[in-house]
C-alpha cells in the first residue's frame, strides 16, 4: 500500500499506530484499557489533527485521566512522535521507573552482614517467633523479620472515632420515621400505616490519614511503617497515607494492593526522596495547601510518623500543625525516639509540634504500635509529656535524646556511618 | 447508544475543534488548546468529561458554558457526603400517596399499587430531570464536586456514565432518549474509583496566563478599562507565587475587578488594594502574608 496516497495511508495505519502507541504507555506505567484504545481511534478519526498540538491534545484528551500521568504521557509522546514538543518540556522516564530494590538491601537495622544468623533466628517455633517480633524494635528487624512482621500488623484493628453522616439507616429504635418503608408496609394492612418504621443517622469511621517520615533520622524504621502504612491503606476506602522527606509524596493509591510486597515496591518508586533530608513543616504545608484544605484533613485522625528532627524551620511545622489541628478532628504523632531512656522532647521540630497534638506516642515496636491504635481511637491515653526547656545543642551532637541500641543504626545518623555506603536508590547529600 | 438525532444536532452545532472553541468565547467562556480538545471530545465521542483544577478556574463555569453553546438547560447535582438516590434521583411523594390512599378510602374508588407507585407520584431529581429532557439536544449534566460524595454514591453512578440509564425499582430501567452530556468536576479531596475513571476522560484545568486572564476578567467585567485589567491579572499572578494558603482563582479576580469598577477605580494604588483585598484573599493568615511582602509590589506594572 506504500504507493497509494497520504490521506489513505494514515487512515491504514491507525489501528496499529493505537496500538504501538498504548503498548509504548502500558510499558511506561500508564495503562490504557483496549476500550481506550478504541477511543482514541475514534477521537482521531474525529478530530483528523493536522498539527502536532492538535494530535498531542487529541490523545491526551482520551488516555490521561489523572494528573500524575502527564509526565510519563509526555515521554512517550515525545519517544514516538519525536522530541521538540512546544507545549511540554521534555522528560525523561529514568525518575519514574527506579524502584529501589528492597530485597537486595540489606535490612537497615541488621547487624553488619550476619546474613547466617538472621536465618538463624527462623526455626524458632512461630508462637515465640512472634513473642520476640512483638517487642523487639523496629530498627533492628532482618528482612524475613519485616515479612513477618507484616503478617502481624494485618491483625491490627486501626478503627477511628465514629462520625454522623448525613445518610439514614433503619433502625428499630430509630429517631426518625422512616416514611418510605412505613408506606410501603401499610399497603400489607389496608393502607393503614399500623407498624411506622423507624431510621437514624449512618455513623461511620472517620477518615485516617497517615503521614511517614522517609528521612534519612527515620530510615531504620521507615520499611516497617511503610507496612503499616500499607495495612492501613488497606484496611478500607477511608484511609489515605503519604511520604515525606524533601517532598510530599501520596501513596495512598500505591500501597493498595492484594500483595503487600508490590504495594511497597509500588510505594517506594512513588516517592523520589528517600533517606534525605527532613523538612517536615514544608511537608506539612504542601499536605495543607493540596489536600487537608481541600477537605481531607476536614474532621479526619491524622497520624504522623516522624522523629521531629527539622531540617528546616521549627517555626513553620508549628505554625502549619496549628493549620493541621484546626481542620482534623485529632493529631496523633507516633515518634520512635520516644522509647530511649533518656527521652525528652528536644528535636527542634517536635517541641514547635507539642502544642497542637493530641496524643504522642512512640509506636518503635509491635508491642508499641497498640499504644498507636489506641490513640487512633482516642481511647484515654496520655497527653503529650509537657515542653521541657532544653538548651539549644543542635550542631555538635545530632541525637542528643536517642540511645542507641545494640545492633541497630542509631547510633549514627544513618547513611553517615562510614559502613554503610549508598544503600539506598535516591540517597541525596545535598545538605 | 446514542439516537441519530442527537448526535445529528450536537454535529451541527460543534463540527470541529475550533469552531467549539469560537462558539465557547461568543458565551464569555474562554478555552485553551487542551480543555476545547477535551469538551469537544466529550461532546462527540460521546463520553462524560471528568474536570479537575483549582478553586475558581472555571470548572462550573465550562459545564455552564457548554449548556449555552448548545442552548439547552444546564442541571447541576450539588454533591455533598451522605447524598443518596432519595436526593440525586428521585423520591416518592409520600404525603400526597397518603393522601390519595385517604381519599380513596372514603369514597369507595379503588387505587391500585400501580397507580400509587406511578409517574404523578414521583419527584424528579436532578440525575432523572437530565435524562428525561426531551431534545432536540441533549440537557447538560453537571455533577459538581463529585469527590465530596461518598463511594457508594460512585458506584450508583455507574450505570448512568455508562449507559445514560438508570434503574428504578418500582418502574423499570429508564433510558435516556438524549443522553445528556456529562461534566464531573472534582477537587481532588480524594481519589475518585478507577471504574468511574474509565468511564470518563479527564482535563485538569490550569491557572490562565496573565494575558488570558486580562480577556476573561474583561469579558465578564463590562466596561472595565484594560489597563486595570491588567494590573488585576499580574496582582492576582504574583499573588499565585506568593506564599499563600488559597491562591486567588479567576472567580476572585473577577470579583476584585468588578468591586474596583464599582468603585470608579482607574488604575490600582496601594491605598485602594488595602482596602478591596477581602475580595481576592479570603484568609487573614493569607492577607497578612501579601501585606508583609509589601502591597506596592502589585501594583508596580511590569516586571
Amino acid at each position: 500500500m506504500t504507493e497509494s496516497f497520504g490521506v489513505e495511508t494514515i487512515q491504514l495505519d491507525l489501528p496499529a499506530l493505537v496500538g504501538a502507541l498504548s503498548r509504548r504507555l502500558h510499558d511506561a506505567g500508564l495503562p490504557v484499557p483496549p476500550a481506550r484504545a478504541a477511543d482514541v481511534a475514534r477521537a482521531l478519526t474525529l478530530v483528523r489533527p493536522v498539527s502536532r498540538g492538535t494530535l498531542y491534545w487529541t490523545i491526551r484528551s482520551v488516555v490521561v485521566t489523572e494528573d500524575t500521568q502527564v509526565k510519563v504521557f509526555d515521554a512517550v509522546f515525545a519517544e514516538v512522535f519525536g522530541g521538540g514538543s512546544d507545549d511540554e518540556p521534555e522528560v525523561e522516564l529514568e525518575d519514574v521507573t527506579t524502584v529501589p530494590d528492597w530485597q537486595n538491601d540489606e535490612a537497615p537495622g541488621s547487624t553488619s552482614g550476619d546474613d547466617d544468623e538472621s536465618e538463624q533466628e527462623i526455626p524458632l517455633t512461630i508462637a515465640s517467633a512472634d513473642e520476640v517480633l512483638r517487642t523487639k524494635r523496629f530498627d533492628a528487624l532482618a528482612p524475613d523479620e519485616l515479612a513477618e512482621l507484616y503478617r502481624l500488623m494485618t491483625a491490627l484493628e486501626l478503627a477511628t472515632p465514629l462520625r454522623r453522616t448525613r445518610r439514614y439507616e433503619k433502625r428499630r429504635r430509630g429517631e426518625r420515621i422512616d416514611l418510605r418503608r412505613t408506606l410501603r408496609g401499610s399497603l400489607r394492612t389496608g393502607g393503614d400505616p399500623v407498624r411506622p418504621r423507624r431510621r437514624r443517622r449512618r455513623v461511620v469511621p472517620r477518615r485516617l490519614v497517615l503521614l511517614c517520615d522517609i528521612s534519612g533520622s527515620m530510615e531504620p524504621y521507615a520499611r516497617a511503617y511503610l507496612q503499616f502504612l500499607a495495612c492501613a491503606a488497606g484496611c478500607g476506602p477511608n484511609a489515605e497515607a503519604f511520604a515525606f522527606a524533601t517532598r510530599l509524596t501520596r501513596l495512598t493509591r500505591a500501597l493498595r494492593s492484594r500483595n503487600p510486597e508490590r504495594a511497597i515496591q509500588r510505594a517506594a518508586a512513588a516517592a523520589p526522596d528517600w533517606s534525605s533530608g527532613t523538612r517536615i513543616g514544608e511537608a506539612l504545608r504542601a499536605f495543607n495547601d493540596r489536600h487537608g484544605r481541600r477537605g481531607m484533613a476536614r474532621g479526619a485522625v491524622v497520624v504522623i510518623l516522624s522523629d521531629g528532627w527539622e531540617r528546616g524551620d521549627p517555626a513553620l511545622v508549628g505554625r502549619e500543625l496549628e493549620r493541621l489541628s484546626r481542620l482534623a478532628y485529632r493529631i496523633v504523632w507516633v515518634n520512635p525516639r520516644m522509647a530511649a531512656d533518656a527521652f525528652s522532647v528536644r528535636a527542634g521540630g517536635m517541641v514547635a509540634a507539642l502544642p497542637h497534638i493530641d496524643a504522642l506516642v512512640s509506636g518503635h515496636s509491635f508491642a508499641a504500635l497498640r499504644e498507636v491504635t489506641e490513640a487512633i481511637a482516642g481511647e484515654g491515653e496520655a497527653p503529650p509529656p509537657v515542653v521541657e526547656p532544653a538548651p539549644e545543642e543542635v550542631e555538635p551532637d545530632p541525637w542528643p535524646s536517642a540511645t542507641p541500641v545494640a545492633g541497630s543504626s542509631v547510633a549514627m545518623p544513618s547513611g553517615h556511618g562510614p559502613s554503610r555506603g549508598n544503600t539506598t536508590p535516591g540517597w541525596v547529600t545535598d545538605e | 447508544m446514542i439516537t441519530g438525532e442527537a448526535a445529528g444536532e450536537i454535529r451541527a452545532v460543534v463540527p470541529d475543534v475550533p469552531t467549539l472553541a469560537q462558539r465557547l468565547a461568543a458565551v464569555d467562556y474562554l478555552v485553551d488548546q487542551g480543555l476545547a480538545m477535551s469538551l469537544f471530545l466529550s461532546l462527540r465521542l460521546p463520553q462524560p468529561l471528568l474536570l479537575e483544577g483549582e478553586a475558581g478556574v472555571g470548572k462550573t463555569e465550562a459545564a455552564k458554558a457548554v449548556a449555552q453553546v448548545l442552548d439547552t438547560p444546564l442541571v447541576r447535582l450539588q454533591c455533598y457526603e451522605g447524598i443518596d438516590a432519595a436526593e440525586a434521583l428521585y423520591e416518592w411523594n409520600y404525603p400526597r400517596q397518603l393522601l390519595s390512599i385517604r381519599l380513596a378510602e372514603s369514597s369507595g374508588r379503588p387505587l391500585s399499587e400501580q397507580e400509587l407507585f406511578g409517574p404523578d407520584y414521583l419527584i424528579r431529581r436532578p440525575l432523572l430531570r437530565a435524562l428525561e429532557h426531551p431534545g432536540p439536544r441533549p440537557a447538560v449534566l453537571l455533577i459538581d464536586e463529585i469527590d465530596r460524595a461518598d463511594d457508594d454514591f460512585e458506584a450508583f453512578l455507574l450505570e448512568l456514565l455508562g449507559e445514560a440509564a438508570v434503574t428504578i425499582p418500582e418502574l423499570g430501567t429508564i433510558r435516556a432518549t438524549h443522553p445528556p452530556v456529562i461534566v464531573l468536576t472534582s477537587n481532588r479531596t480524594r481519589d475518585l474509583h478507577d471504574a468511574v475513571k474509565r468511564r470518563c476522560l479527564y482535563h485538569r484545568i490550569p491557572y490562565p496566563s496573565p494575558e488570558r486572564e486580562v480577556e476573561i476578567v474583561r469579558r465578564r467585567v463590562k466596561g472595565a478599562s484594560e489597563t486595570l485589567a491588567v494590573q488585576v491579572a499580574n496582582a492576582v499572578a504574583r499573588m499565585r507565587d506568593s506564599d499563600v494558603q488559597k491562591p486567588p482563582g479567576i472567580a476572585e479576580a473577577i470579583d476584585w475587578l468588578a468591586a474596583l469598577d464599582l468603585l470608579g477605580v482607574e488604575r490600582l494604588d496601594v491605598e485602594t488594594v488595602d482596602a478591596t483585598l477581602g475580595t481576592v484573599l479570603k484568609y487573614s493568615e493569607d492577607q497578612e502574608v501579601i501585606r508583609a511582602a509589601g502591597l506596592d509590589q502589585l501594583v508596580r506594572s511590569g516586571d
